[in-house]
């Protein structure tokens, strides 16, 4: 899918005149020798069936049976540790994961403190004590879930805003996008709470970047 | 019904649809209930009005939609796992299994009632899916060219 807001995205179609070197590649011989058409016959490499059928060169790349809505994004610095397919599958991965992990992490601290909180005596039944664990449990986890996933859902718009302006994705992308989500999540609070998101998200985007620089 | 190749394959998408949902429902609650607090806020306060709204809201709707999606999607990815097919009953299958799981806080009464009326919702989606199906099957049907009438049959020698 095609970035929505602006940027430049044609800059592989500005492509450079082709170079003899790439004639040679793709026809197998360089029109600029051949003068007439028993020179064309004679040429070596011609005829060679290799480079006549459309389906040659299976071997380098399978572009004949690439979809076009499949292809891994072609964007520089893109292919790294989690293949993505461009913008839309950025944000869901990334929101879908934030989402998950502040559900769970807000869920089990709402468990632990209900559990902890259990109504006491000899006279409390089952149901009491299983609502009081469940009231807790949807207190703390949707709260964090709903909080991790706005924050994600801003970062990678910014990012990939960001991308499509810069024609690349790369780590400085992610630490801006990071501090602009931030400094937009609390913009309500006032300055500082700002710049202690801002700064937290910086940090969080700076880690996410150097797992995959660790990893891939 | 072929497979949607767009689609990734089964455990990961439901991380792809809880994502996919939240966003849909975040940016849609920011919109709606930016309109419905600035609509609501005294005149000289609309702007706060709505900002607050959303704040207060649009999370909550996109958590509702993120949950609904994500758990839509874990049913559906099993129930294809079960019966190892793909087809319109799939969806529900799936949808009555979330509408019980997302009503079970209520009571029997409301689990079942909520499971009837999501799966009602759903087979109505597929049906207006299989309608809309058929009408472009239709609208692209192979048709023999006109040729005009076709020319008379020669008359029998001798009469």
């Amino acid at each position: 899918m095609v970035w929505p807001f602006g940027g430049n995205n044609n800059k592989e179609q500005e492509a450079a005149p082709e170079s003899s070197q790439q004639l040679q590649q793709t026809l197998g011989f360089d029109p600029s020798t051949i003068s007439d058409v028993s020179n064309i016959i004679k040429s070596p490499g011609v005829f060679d069936t290799n480079s006549l059928h459309p389906l040659a060169g299976l071997d380098k790349d399978l572009e004949y049976l690439d979809l076009e809505d499949e292809q891994l994004s072609p964007l520089e610095g893109s292919q790294g540790l989690i293949a993505s397919r461009g913008w839309s599958d950025d944000l869901c991965y990334g929101t879908g994961t934030a989402y998950l992990l502040g559900l769970g992490t807000g869920g089990l601290y709402g468990f632990r403190e209900g559990v902890a909180n259990l109504p006491k005596g000899a006279d409390v039944s089952g149901k009491l004590k299983l609502n009081t664990i469940l009231n807790h449990v949807t207190r703390r986890g949707p709260f964090l879930g709903n909080s991790a996933g706005v924050l994600a859902v801003t970062y990678n718009i910014i990012n990939s805003t960001l991308d499509s302006f810069r024609g690349k994705h790369d780590t400085y992308n992610s630490l801006a996008a990071g501090a602009l989500a931030g400094a937009i999540f609390k913009s309500s609070k006032g300055i500082k709470p700002m710049a202690i998101s801002s700064g937290l998200m910086v940090l969080a985007a700076g880690a996410w970047c150097g797992l995959k620089e660790l990893l891939s | 019904m072929s497979a949607d190749h767009s689609r990734d394959p089964c455990p990961l998408i439901i991380v792809n649809d809880f994502g996919g949902a939240f966003a849909m429902g975040a940016l849609g609650g920011t919109v709606w209930h930016g309109i419905k607090g600035f609509r609501n806020s005294p005149i000289g306060e609309r702007r706060i009005g709505a900002i607050s709204a959303i704040k207060a809201r649009a999370p909550v709707v996109g958590g509702n939609f993120g949950v609904w999606g994500g758990l839509f999607s874990t049913f559906d990815c099993t129930v294809k796992a079960i019966r190892k097919r793909e087809d319109h009953w799939n969806a529900i299958i799936a949808g009555f299994f979330t509408g019980g799981a997302l009503a079970m806080r209520g009571g029997w009464k409301q689990t079942r009632n909520s499971a009837i009326t999501c799966a009602c919702v759903l087979g109505v989606f597929e049906g207006v899916g299989m309608m809309f199906q058929r009408f472009m099957a239709v609208q692209n049907k192979p048709m023999a060219p006109d040729f005009g009438e076709a020319p008379a049959a020669p008359a029998p020698l001798g009469a």
